[in-house]
């Protein structure tokens, strides 16, 4: 917790990449929040397509500490039968709270009919869904934009804020257009003055800390926001009011 | 550097990235100021007009480190029948090197490195996507240090301190590629105990900078 305000990172992973240090090891991550003052951390596992696997681990990851970890569904339309079914499992049963899509995994961009079931579900059900966003021609964050007036009840997520300058642009031109877009802050990219662009361009109230934990070290994703030249009550309202207020915690 | 508390900073001019390290040499007096708090880090590759240039700028006692200009991309490897002339004179005036990792390859930088055992290297640039290398590099290579600005996979910085200890471990911001504030909130919030940030923050690069001048 930093000065009363509940700290939430919205981005983070079940699941290891050994290769790159990416290791899900519960103590290891709550050693880094607990070192910055994070509170809690939203988790998902990317790594299946049925959705089922990586869901019930991330379950099973929760469980551990559910009172630091929340859990997000995640669902893949390269297993189309799956992921309605799915959906509901993960969010009635395994009581996760927003939903998580990695569409560089799949061959169709963000504005394609394959997603649509997943926003249909997420607008019936007043949720949130973060994407990875980036250079990637599936990923491109303008596809938010063109998505997010169909699905007025749902909240949509650009997970990276779109990673680099062009694609950031697209991710503050849909928060811009659209109230019911966000832009998440974790990048391995640590461009100078990308914090204060978003909240100069978008607003602090649609922008949410998230760090790519574990593959990323929460801390300097965090330092991000708290070196930044932004009012300490953006400051607020990105590590975590944000998050509280499109999760709707407690 | 006046916002985050950072005294002095070690600079290379962006040019000889991708460019001419001679002519990014060039252009890097024009950033130096008189009080000190930028500290020029001069780039060289292994040419006779590179060498010469940085061995002028030894003469006059104005070389404290030096950076590998990557000719790699150029099809000339790190190999010791491309860089021993070089290394051997880094070595011999007690010249630490900075080390791009972005654009090495580590098998040669291990092969190359260790047949100049007294070299003080700086590995800059580290990325998660090093992450394999980082441990078999800083074993192999009992003199190299590691660079932390761009290193973010979870909890290394305290890993790599259990493992090597902190004075292998370097503070860097990549300024102005990258904020200055996040790694130095980073630094701050691990368990290192005060002496060892005091190193990683300034206490190794003065240590390394104090070895040139002795």
């Amino acid at each position: 917790m930093i000065d009363g305000v509940q700290v939430i990172d919205f981005h983070g992973h079940v699941g290891r990449w050994d290769r790159y240090g990416m290791i899900d090891e519960p103590a290891r991550m709550l050693h880094a929040m607990d070192a910055a003052g994070i509170d809690r951390s939203c988790v998902s596992n990317i790594f299946y397509p049925d959705g089922t696997t990586g869901n019930d681990l991330t379950a099973r990851f929760v469980a551990q500490h559910p009172e630091r970890f929340i859990g997000f569904a995640y669902v893949s339309p390269l297993m189309p039968e799956r992921m309605l079914p799915e959906l509901a499992r993960a969010m009635d049963s395994l009581h996760f709270a927003a939903i998580k899509l990695y569409p560089p995994y799949t061959p169709w961009p963000l504005n394609e009919a394959q997603w649509e079931p997943i926003y249909r579900f997420a607008n019936a059900r007043g949720l949130a869904v973060m994407f990875h966003t980036g250079v990637e021609p599936q990923s491109l964050p303008k596809f938010i934009g063109e998505i997010a007036p169909h699905y007025p009840r749902a909240n949509f997520v650009v997970g990276h804020s779109g990673n680099t300058p062009v694609e950031r642009g697209q991710a503050i031109a849909a928060a811009q257009a659209h109230p019911n877009v966000y832009l998440e802050t974790c990048s391995t990219f640590r461009t100078p003055g990308v914090i204060e662009q978003l909240v100069n361009e978008a607003g602090a109230d649609r922008v949410l800390y998230g760090s790519d934990m574990p593959l990323m070290d929460p801390r300097p994703q965090l330092g991000k926001i708290i070196t930044a030249q932004v009012s300490d009550a953006a400051k607020r309202q990105i590590v975590g009011e944000n998050a509280r207020r499109l999760l709707r915690l407690g | 550097m006046d916002r985050h508390g950072v005294e002095r900073a070690v600079i290379y001019h962006a040019l000889t990235e991708e460019v001419s390290p001679i002519q990014g040499n060039l252009l890097l007096e024009a950033w130096l100021g008189a009080d000190g708090r930028l500290v020029p880090q001069w780039s060289v590759m292994p040419t006779a007009a590179s060498l010469t240039q940085v061995q002028e700028l030894h003469e006059q006692r104005r070389v404290s480190s030096v950076r590998l200009h990557d000719t790699r991309v150029a099809g000339l490897p790190f190999r010791p029948w491309a860089y021993d002339p070089l290394l051997a004179w880094l070595s011999a005036q007690r010249l630490p090197v900075w080390i791009p990792l972005s654009s090495a390859d580590a098998d040669e930088l291990v092969t190359t490195l260790q047949g100049h055992p007294d070299l003080v290297t700086v590995l800059v640039g580290a990325h998660y996507v090093h992450h394999l290398q980082v441990r078999p590099l800083l074993a192999h290579l009992p003199n190299a240090h590691l660079e932390l600005s761009r290193y973010e996979p979870i909890g290394e910085i305290e890993a790599l301190r259990d493992e090597f200890g902190a004075h292998r471990l370097v503070y860097g911001s990549w300024y102005s590629q990258y904020a200055m504030g996040p790694m130095l909130f980073y630094l701050h919030h691990t368990d290192l105990r005060e002496e060892e940030l005091a190193s990683v923050c300034a206490g190794n690069l003065e240590r390394i900078f104090r070895r040139v001048a002795s």
